[in-house]
């Protein structure tokens, strides 16, 4: 018994099957995790190693590279990266996409352990992060208090930030613009020399002061106690009474020489959030309070970690004091569900467009239900895969999903309007299903063969777009087994079943005898025998058409309308902006400006009437240094950093995108001369839909030579079309006083660089004397000059150093001198590197040209002699992923070619005919994508080579069966033009539905104007654009193609049999003849 | 004793086993996969890619007095479904064991 037999024969047995599938695949379902991308951003790791007291070039030098070198032998790497700055260097390494994180991470630290006796005693041990610093937040918090405002950084940091780090996934929790308390003894320099006191005196006196002494237990009586002195301060005013020294017989207290200021931290974060607001008159609202970030861990679920979060939120609401209130700023998940939806639109309406074109091409709505069934059936099987494969409802899965609707028909429908045949014959619907079906496996097969030899190869491409179409690839191979094996058994049953011998006549019937079969259907078949009949007759005229429209089509590309671009941008409804002032701008001036651009962009598109700007969310201050990350983040009183949230696309009132906000806002900020380096980056990370940038990498080690080539090459590609904003990497140069000590002199006063080192630290710097303690929780007290004092340079010149043998100025043993630094060095592959990138506003040009203006500049510098030695500028970024990409799906279409040619060799047992179906569909496929680009305005990027590398397969299908057809009816004994117009004529209607069931299941990937559907429109558009053109041509040209081949086999053959028989010369003789005869 | 040697399109295949049945005839061989094509008219049935339709084929043997009403039957068979095919012939059974 075959499979159908068995099938046809126990309908339940198949039911059940199905049903099974069905139920495992909705139970994986429910169980799948919802991610914007598959894990895609697995490939960083960053090691962190501090060297306290090291300057950016020390840092350079004696840790940044011992441990480049050691590292860059690790495996599956592929660029190294690293920032020395002071104090730190932090080391990024790429990996190569698609390798396990954890086992490289083994291999990280391995290579660490090795390199620790070659770095410096006093470096730390180095750390790894399995995150980038670079990963953009998935969850901004905000938290006011009132009462509780001092000590808010602690609370937040203990109660907030630790439980919330500890969640897996979570790569790290920041709290900032919550100032810490801290309790300052301002001393009055002038007053401590005329007492003879110093800074670190005085700080001795407060820790021995400030302590509780245990003294031990005695026994009286009956009793026993224990002795103990109460030293510690209940209140830090009590530190005033403090007795310093003597002076004159006289007491010297503290409050003589200091003030005692019980506050905040002298430099800290400030965090404003604006938010729309309805009850407020303009719309919107503004406050200050405290901002929580938190970042994943690569290769986290953003959106399963976002949810715990939000789950634990009120749980540590409840821990926290009643005053302190969080809130939510910014939710990444809300943008990825957003996407998700949107896309599960797409697949409802292609269900419903597949089925109506199968409603009006069978016009029987229980044959549209046998077809329709296939299409969850197999659908749902993916969702098994993907629970075991441990991947993701995302984006890529779902596309595949909705690409596969129209393509999971085509089986089911072949073999019903087999098995309708036979029914029409006379069958009975058992017989005719088991029957019907044997007759079309066969084929059915094979196309399916072909489907798979398109899609398994993408599961083997390497890379970035690996990792994204390596699940696509998978997918729609189980999509397709699942589908083939449900038209050769399902289908089968169900025609069995469902249809009947007998149509019964009713009016729908009728009405769509009338209309659709005669009015429509069988004039389109009449139509199409004429001009296939004339394209048979008129083969030279019709090869010089097609050749003509092939130079035609392919002009557009020629003559480069079709732009290049990597992702699509899609709109994540996050915006980030920096802003830098001049070095050594005030806070208070930042603030300023903030506050400034923030009241103007709410009120244009915040308010609940505009509703395109939910949250504006800016910091400004430099970080606080025990706040690791927040220090990690560039930061700085010049520095204002805005986070930004928008609204749904389909929630804004005004319909902008984030694209746009963020060009306007670029128009904004450039009417502020005094901003020295303005970024604003559209969504997320670089690549995977966010912004696209040209980046140019200035290598060599001149810092001064890099600057200046830097400079230059940013002059020209301001000029050039479509560059909306440069961002240089390299950090403008840090002014700083640095004092430079005279050995000699110094050791004449008994001191040393380290001695004076410590005066002048704790003079400016202050000393952190002891903790006061309350309520549980400590607090610093550091001692310091008062701020007016150290706002002058001369200051640090009459500092007085005291030592055994005297006390002198810092003015007369050293010099006090202003000097320029580099914060930052950055390196990358082991070279000093400076990045220029360049923005790319994607309306008005697009990557390929703006990185060709930048290589014909290259070029030009190299010509003039610019670039030698170690001097070199190289193009990265976006291009080179587009690149990478772009040669990977090249080499991935010329294996699929491969596939596909064998798959139909095999089937037609013939060179000749899977050349002519390729020759044909292949480079109309191409010419289609390129009008439907040029059309449309697309740029040409991986998405759209996707639906091209898919086309392969989808396209060749068309020809299989109309050459298949006309084999049949050669062998059948019909001559060539004969069985070739027959076959078109009988085939016309079952290519035009699988093809019509393909396009209009992309339409709505195509038009669709949902959240995200900038990403996967290119890629309706290329299918849609090639199939069409692709099918109309091998409608017609395979034909004509297929005759003249013919036509010269059959002339072979008869030349051949001709020599066999001797008569060569009578045949040469009558060839003529013959020729002439056939044309009539 | 007659021979009845019955061609006739897979369709047919239950009918036709139905309708010996209901004329008492129990015996039969089955030849389930058969192909062939007819003298004059009809569709060939080679189970070929041009083809592909097949046949299958019952020898049956059966008293005299049977054979027209079976025939009776098939006819009724085929001219329902005339697009399929059914073909019977009777010759006469000599001996038998």
């Amino acid at each position: 018994m075959t499979l159908y037999e068995g099938a046809v024969r126990r309908p339940i047995m198949t039911t059940l099957v199905f049903v099974a599938i069905a139920i495992f695949g909705l139970f994986s379902l429910s169980k799948l995790p919802i991610d914007l991308m598959p894990d895609i951003d697995t490939n960083m790791i960053m090691v962190m190693e501090t060297y306290a007291g090291a300057s950016a070039e020390d840092i350079e030098n004696n840790v940044t590279r011992p441990l480049e070198n050691t590292l860059n032998s690790v495996n599956y790497l592929k660029h190294i990266t690293s920032q020395s700055r002071e104090n730190y260097a932090i080391i990024t390494l790429e990996f190569e996409y698609g390798h396990d994180i954890d086992a490289l991470t083994n291999d990280v630290r391995d290579k660490l352990d090795m390199v620790s006796s070659a770095l410096p005693e006093e470096a730390g041990t180095p750390i790894i992060f399995k995150f980038s610093s670079d990963m953009i937040p998935i969850l901004v918090l905000s938290a006011q208090a009132r009462e509780s405002t001092p000590a808010l950084y602690k609370i937040l940091d203990d109660q907030v930030a630790n439980p919330l780090a500890r969640i897996a996934g979570v790569g790290s929790v920041s709290v900032s613009g919550a100032a810490e308390r801290t309790i300052y003894v301002y001393c009055d320099p002038n007053k401590l020399e005329a007492y003879g006191l110093t800074i670190n005196g005085i700080a001795g006196i407060i820790g021995a002061e400030n302590i509780n002494v245990p003294g031990g237990s005695f026994d009286t009586g009956n009793k026993a106690y224990t002795l103990r002195i109460e030293g510690e301060f209940d209140d830090p005013k009590e530190m005033l009474d403090l007795v310093v020294g003597h002076r004159d017989n006289q007491l010297v207290y503290l409050r003589d020489v200091a003030t005692v200021v019980d506050g905040v931290q002298e430099r800290a974060q400030k965090v404003t959030t604006f938010f729309t607001n309805e009850n407020d008159p303009k719309g919107y609202s503004g406050e200050l309070g405290a901002m929580i970030i938190v970042q994943k861990q690569s290769g986290a679920n953003s959106v399963a970690i976002t949810e715990k979060v939000l789950k634990m939120l009120p749980q540590i609401q409840k821990t926290l004091p009643t005053d302190v209130t969080l809130g939510v700023i910014v939710n990444t998940s809300e943008n990825i569900y957003a996407t998700i939806d949107s896309l599960e639109e797409v697949i409802a309406y292609a269900m419903l467009f597949v089925a109506l074109v199968c409603f009006l091409f069978l016009g029987r709505w229980r044959a549209v239900v046998v077809i329709v069934l296939t299409i969850p059936l197999s659908l749902v099987s993916s969702f098994i895969y993907l629970a075991i494969a441990g991947s993701s409802i995302n984006m890529i899965s779902l596309s595949c999903l909705s690409i596969a609707i129209g393509n999971v028909v085509d089986d089911a429908i072949v073999v019903l309007e087999n098995v309708t045949n036979h029914i029409e014959r006379g069958s009975d619907p058992k017989q005719a299903a088991i029957h019907g079906t044997n007759e079309v496996a066969i084929s059915v097969v094979a196309s399916t063969l072909t489907m798979i030899g398109v899609f398994f190869p993408l599961t083997m491409i390497p890379g970035m777009t690996g990792v994204l179409f390596r699940e696509l690839g998978w997918m729609m191979c189980v999509i397709m087994t699942v589908s083939t094996t449900s038209a050769l058994t399902f289908t089968p049953m169900l025609c069995s079943q469902m249809l009947r011998l007998k149509k019964r006549e009713n009016g729908f019937s009728r009405w769509y005898d009338h209309f659709i079969v005669r009015g429509m259907l069988d004039k389109l078949d009449h139509w199409y025998s004429k001009r296939i009949n004339w394209a048979v007759r008129h083969r030279k005229t019709m090869v010089g058409i097609i050749i003509l429209f092939f130079i035609l089509s392919v002009m557009p590309a020629v003559m480069g309308l079709i732009g290049t671009g990597f992702f699509p941008q899609s709109d994540s409804g996050r915006i980030s902006v920096r802003l830098e002032l001049p070095i050594g701008t005030r806070q208070a001036r930042a603030e300023e400006i903030a506050n400034e651009l923030s009241n103007l962009w709410m009120s244009r598109w915040g308010t609940p009437e505009q509703k395109v700007l939910k949250a504006c969310n800016f910091t400004t201050g430099q970080a606080d240094t025990d706040n690791m990350f927040a220090s990690m983040q560039d930061n700085g009183t010049h520095i204002i950093s805005f986070n930004i949230a928008l609204y749904k696309v389909n929630e804004r009132n005004l319909k902008l995108s984030m694209y746009d906000v963020g060009n306007m806002m670029r128009k904004d900020l450039k009417k502020y001369p005094e901003l020295v380096k303005i970024q604003v980056i559209e969504g997320g990370q670089r690549g995977m839909g966010g912004q696209t940038t040209a980046d140019f990498e200035i290598y060599g080690y001149d810092l001064a030579y890099t600057d200046s080539l830097t400079s230059m090459m940013q002059r020209y590609m301001s000029e050039v079309r479509g560059v909306s904003q440069i961002n240089i990497s390299r950090p403008a140069r840090q002014p700083e006083v640095q004092v430079d000590l005279d050995r000699g002199k110094l050791a004449r006063y008994d001191l040393n660089t380290a001695t004076a080192g410590a005066f002048l630290r704790s003079a400016f710097n202050g000393t952190t004397a002891s903790y006061f303690r309350e309520d549980g929780e400590e607090y610093d007290i550091i001692v310091r000059y008062t701020p007016e004092v150290r706002e002058d340079v001369k200051t640090i010149e009459n500092i007085l150093l005291t030592s055994p043998t005297g006390s002198v100025r810092v003015r007369d043993i050293g010099e006090v001198v202003e000097r320029e630094t580099l914060p930052t060095i950055e390196r990358k592959d082991r070279q000093r590197i400076n990045t220029l990138s360049c923005v790319v506003n994607e309306d008005e040009s697009n990557l390929g040209s703006v990185v060709n203006a930048g290589k014909d500049y290259i070029e030009e510098l190299r010509n003039q002699g610019y670039l030698s030695g170690d001097v070199d500028i190289m193009v990265s970024g976006s291009y080179e992923d587009q690149q990478d990409s772009f040669r990977d799906l090249g080499t991935l279409g010329a294996l699929i070619l491969i596939i596909v040619f064998i798959v139909m060799a095999a089937q037609f047992e013939s060179w000749s005919d899977p050349f002519i179906i390729m020759l044909v569909s292949i480079p109309f496929t191409i010419t289609g994508v390129i009008l439907a680009l040029w059309i449309t305005g697309v740029d040409l990027n991986v998405m759209s080579m996707l639906g091209c590398i898919m086309l392969i397969g989808i396209v060749v299908k068309n020809g299989i069966v109309l050459i298949d057809y006309i084999h049949l009816l050669r062998e059948r004994g019909e001559s060539v033009i004969s069985a070739v117009v027959h076959a078109g004529r009988s085939r016309l209607r079952p290519v035009l539905m699988t093809t019509l069931t393909t396009i209009l299941g992309m339409v709505p990937m195509a038009v669709g104007s949902g959240q995200g559907s900038e990403m996967w429109q290119p890629l309706g558009i290329a299918i849609i654009g090639g199939l069409l053109v692709s099918t109309m041509m091998t409608l017609v040209v395979v034909p004509s193609i297929y005759c003249i081949v013919q036509g010269f086999k059959i002339n072979a053959s008869r030349r051949q049999w001709a020599n066999q028989l001797g008569v060569e010369a009578e045949w040469n003789k009558k060839k003529h003849t013959f020729r002439r005869h056939r044309r009539k | 004793m007659k021979g009845i040697f019955i061609a006739f399109d897979q369709a047919h295949r239950d009918d036709v086993i139905a309708s010996l049945a209901s004329c008492m005839q129990r015996g039969f061989t089955m030849i389930p996969d058969a192909t062939g094509r007819g003298s004059n008219t009809g569709e060939p049935h080679l189970g070929s890619h041009a083809w592909p339709g097949t046949n299958s084929a019952i020898i049956t043997i059966c008293p005299d007095e049977r054979v027209d009403t079976i025939l009776d039957r098939l006819k009724k068979i085929d001219h329902d479904r005339p697009m399929l095919g059914l073909r019977a012939f009777v010759f006469p059974v000599e001996q038998a064991i």
